[in-house]
């Protein structure tokens, strides 16, 4: 730490000695922890699917809530970014707004419902429906980065097993799964061979989204604030879920039902259940403007 | 004390040695059969093992007996990577042509090993098993592990496997943990060889079972060894069972080798006082 | 439609945010000072300090206040104020017998060396609540004596002193002076330094240390004993820097903590059954079960951390701010998670009945 030599008293209290060192800070973190936090993640892009540990910050947002994916975003704003928000494919979702306006409001940037018109992407949960390109970047929210926790709890055994690519027991659990319930079970979160290497958690994205992270144009962050890890897959890289070769990767299946909104049936639709069962788009904004079209 | 010379050996084991404690190169001479005792009274170091050479061929089975104690596990699981050899040179024609001292692989290079070379038959199938797995799920884990990505493929391998070592292919699907002693080891015996390693440890592999179930999981194991050729060691404190499964056996006390000979002529004609002292207990 | 796919969510939250606000801020009773807080529910302010890492009793107060009294919301909002400050400087390392003392208890020895303060405890105090102020008298306590109570005094000899001199102290003082792990830049994980077990812990909840303490003595999976604490300490220490100019050691003020040593007896067939061993706690503020707790799993890790999982659990569980955020998030949307699970429960039983 050095003196402002231009000062013509010498400080005599705390506060005169910081005093020429506080500065607005941009998107909430000081500078020192956005590039803390960048540096994991030129890391992860350079290992993909790598979990690449990082000095978590407390947010204003409560662990578990997507304080990973808001520091992964605050880390790689910059001024002429646009972010869009969303939360179960919903721009809406009280969680996304919240998000949302942290960004804005610690930032100035503009915020926008609509991807070709974002420059990040944060998300809890989806992939946007719409196509991505290498102007984007798509930052999801992960609650547990570790794909292998349903088998093995220690953590010095999980280190292990991803160091040296020995996840036969994860093979069995899908061997066992598909013996006893005659389909493999996996439902969200889906674990995928990234790069022919590591086997990541896909957070809880549904199986309907993992083929968008195949060979994608664009890049995706995967921030989990709790967990104090953060994973990428690169652009153009190699995204295989794990599955037998003869038992095809099976995405959600909707028996047919459409959109009540749009009528689309190649979107991700989340249901209303009830007498009268529904169907509507998960990916609102790609809804309304189908509808709008 | 000669060894007999092997042509072509598999397995080439030279100067395995295995001690606990600290290091002291005079606690060598101050242990072993001599001494009735693997403990250095000096330095309470243990040499479980030291100076064991052998080869064995392919086709060949090996036995090593002795009383607990005696070393002979010591060596197997040196031999596995279950243990780290205090020091030796182990090589194996199968893996990198001979090459390579497999003490001395890395975690990674030595669980290649053990999928592809070499495999292991555990006196308690616990060991050898993940006991909350299925029968069949026991079997694709080193099929899976070596590469193999089809399911149908993966099953009738299993049921063929687990046919060749009679267990109940109605049984395929449950798991290890409700099957009893003798088909565990049925099953580890199964999984052991689902890769078609070149070589097979077998440690004490019938001792935890029922007489009457052992002697049919020795049955199988013997017609196995003819059938693969595989390059395989047998560890047993019972000469029975060495008598049914090796041509040649080594007998080892307190860590060392005492006697190396063909297993009929040992038991026929045991030399070293200690051999005649097993040789004559088995007999009664 | 329900709050999980509120429309208008901004209105939603803008909603629930002013309702908050207003009953809080606006409640007919009289606003609560800082001062309140600080001075009359002192060990609240000192606890929150504790969870969060950060000495700062007024702001402590402010996210109390803020928080409605919840200790987690208080402790989120002192967390992440601090992730907005920038790191000013290292602090020059403070011996814990600098520490000025208003309380110190042990339990080991009937006269210790060096002062034993009952202080400011209510430890033998009849847990008798007082439903009117009428009671309030002067119990018979000189003025005098209660002065020389408050009167903090430094601390000379310690019990883990005494026990080395006795040669009855496993020795395990390093000779090297490794940087303490610092768990707000790195997640520390097993296998970790000490360092890093006991920061953490130093932050911990206190509910989930004290928790893993008796599920480790008496649960079924247990197999801790319990300790005899050498040292039961609560006082005051100085925050020193260096001068930037003169290099020299500069007091820039003081916080208080609760430092406690626990005598850990040893029967382990690979231990030194001839001796004892000490497990250390510290934390801000005054909380000495959580101190207490913290000493006692403290030296249970270095024993059996490893094998027992123990440092596991410490490490990665014990925060306050992950665990209930990680519980809580349970109520945010997942439905389309749950669309999934619904999806893969109809096709396995598609396969049954195709099957049948």
């Amino acid at each position: 730490m050095t003196l402002d030599t231009a000062s013509h008293t010498s400080p005599t209290t705390i506060a005169q000695l910081v005093g020429h060192r506080t500065t607005e800070t941009f998107a909430l973190l000081d500078e020192e922890s956005k590039r803390e936090i960048r540096r994991a993640l030129l890391q992860a892009v350079c290992i993909p699917g790598y979990q690449v540990p990082f000095g978590s910050r407390e947010m204003p947002v409560a662990r578990g809530w997507g304080s990973g994916g808001l520091q992964v975003t605050l880390a790689c704003v910059g001024v002429d970014d646009a972010v869009k928000v969303i939360d179960q494919g919903d721009d809406e979702g009280v969680n996304a707004v919240n998000l949302r306006r942290l960004v804005t409001m610690s930032t100035g940037i503009d915020e926008t419902t609509e991807v070709d018109e974002a420059t990040l992407i944060q998300s809890r949960h989806r992939i946007p429906e719409d196509d991505m390109n290498e102007n984007h970047i798509l930052i999801l929210q992960v609650p547990v980065p570790e794909p292998l926790r349903g088998i093995e709890r220690d953590i010095r055994e999980l280190a292990r097993m991803h160091a040296e690519a020995d996840y036969s027991r994860m093979w069995v659990s899908l061997y066992e799964d598909k013996v006893r319930n005659g389909v493999i079970t996996q439902s969200t979160g889906y674990p995928c061979l990234v790069a022919s290497r590591y086997i990541v958690a896909t957070t809880p994205i549904p199986r309907w989204d993992i083929p968008r992270l195949h060979q994608s144009k664009f890049l995706t962050l995967f921030g989990a604030g709790r967990e104090k890890r953060v994973y990428a897959i690169p652009p153009y890289t190699d995204v295989e879920p794990l599955t037998f070769e003869d038992v095809p990767f099976e995405v959600e299946s909707a028996d047919g039902a459409t959109c009540r909104l749009c009528g689309s049936s190649e979107s991700f639709l989340v249901e209303t259940p009830g007498k009268q069962e529904s169907w509507s788009c998960s990916d609102t904004a790609w809804c309304r403007r189908r509808r709008n079209a | 004390m000669t060894s007999i010379i092997v042509p072509s050996p598999i397995i080439q084991v030279r100067n395995l040695g295995k001690y606990y404690g600290n290091f002291d190169p005079a606690m060598i001479e101050r242990t072993g059969p001599e001494h009735g005792t693997a403990r250095d009274h000096v330095t309470a170091s243990i040499v479980a093992a030291w100076g064991v050479n052998f080869d064995v061929a392919a086709g060949e089975a090996l036995g090593i007996v002795g009383e607990s104690g005696s070393g002979k596990s010591t060596v197997l699981r040196c031999i596995a990577g279950d243990v780290a050899a205090s020091t030796g040179d182990v090589r194996l024609t199968p893996f990198a042509d001979g090459s390579v001292n497999i003490l001395d692989l890395d975690p990674s290079a030595r669980r290649q090993l053990r999928i592809n070379t070499l495999s292991v038959v555990y006196q308690d199938p616990a060991e050898g098993l993940a006991l909350g797995v299925t029968a069949g799920g026991n079997i694709a884990d080193p099929l899976t592990a070596s590469g193999w990505r089809n399911f149908g493929a993966i099953r009738d391998r299993a049921r063929e496997l687990l046919a060749r070592t009679e267990v109940p292919l109605d049984r395929m699907d449950d798991i290890v943990r409700n099957f009893s002693g003798g088909m565990r080891q049925r099953v580890q015996i199964a999984r052991a060889l689902a890769n078609k390693p070149p070589i097979l440890l077998l440690d004490e592999p019938t001792t935890g079972l029922d007489a009457s179930v052992a002697s049919g999981v020795l049955d199988l194991i013997r017609q196995l060894l003819e059938e693969l050729q595989v390059a395989a060691i047998v560890v047993s404190h019972d000469f029975g069972v060495i008598e049914m499964l090796t041509e040649r056996c080594l007998v080892m006390q307190h860590g060392r080798v005492v006697e190396d000979a063909l297993t009929d002529q040992l038991l026929e004609d045991p030399h070293h006082p200690y051999s005649q002292k097993l040789v004559a207990a088995a007999r009664t | 439609m329900g709050y999980a796919a509120a429309r208008g969510g901004l209105n939603a939250i803008l909603t629930a945010e002013n309702l908050v606000r207003r009953l809080r801020d606006f409640d007919p009773s009289d606003r609560i000072e800082l001062d309140q807080f600080t001075g009359r529910l002192r060990l609240l302010v000192d606890r929150v300090m504790g969870e969060s890492g950060l000495w700062a009793p007024e702001l402590a107060a402010m996210a109390l206040r803020q928080g409605e009294g919840d200790i987690i919301e208080a402790v989120h909002l002192l967390r992440a104020y601090k992730s907005t400050l920038g790191r000013l400087d290292t602090a020059i390392p403070v011996h814990a017998n600098d520490m000025q003392l208003v309380r110190r208890v042990v339990p080991a020895f009937r006269e210790p060396g060096g002062p034993q303060i009952l202080g400011r405890s209510t430890d033998y105090t009849a847990r008798m609540l007082r439903t009117t102020d009428h009671d309030i008298i002067d119990n018979g306590a000189s003025t005098s004596a209660i002065e020389g109570v408050l009167k903090t005094r430094p601390s000379n000899s310690r019990m883990s002193d005494v026990l080395r001199d006795m040669d009855l102290l496993v020795d395990r003082r390093r000779t090297d002076d490794p940087e303490p792990f610092d768990i707000t830049r790195t997640p520390a994980k097993p296998p970790a330094p000490r360092s890093a077990l006991l920061s953490s812990m130093a932050r911990a909840e206190t509910g989930a240390l004290v928790n893993q303490w008796y599920r480790n003595i008496l649960g079924p999976d247990g197999y801790l004993h319990e300790v005899t604490l050498g040292e039961v300490r609560h006082g005051k220490l100085p925050i020193n820097v260096r001068h930037p100019m003169t290099g020299g050691s500069v007091n820039i003020g003081s916080f208080r903590a609760t430092e406690v040593e626990a005598i850990e007896d040893l029967n382990g067939s690979e231990e030194d059954r001839t001796r004892f061993d000490v497990g250390y706690g510290f934390c801000f503020g005054h909380n000495e079960r959580k101190a207490i707790a913290m000493a006692n799993l403290d030296i249970a890790c270095y024993r059996d951390g490893a094998k027992s999982g123990l440092e596991q659990s410490l490490l990665m569980t014990t925060d306050g701010l992950d665990s209930a955020g990680f519980l809580e998030h349970l109520k945010l949307p997942h439905y389309v998670t749950f669309r999934s699970m619904v999806e893969r429960k109809v096709a396995v039983r598609r396969v049954a009945d195709g099957s049948k």
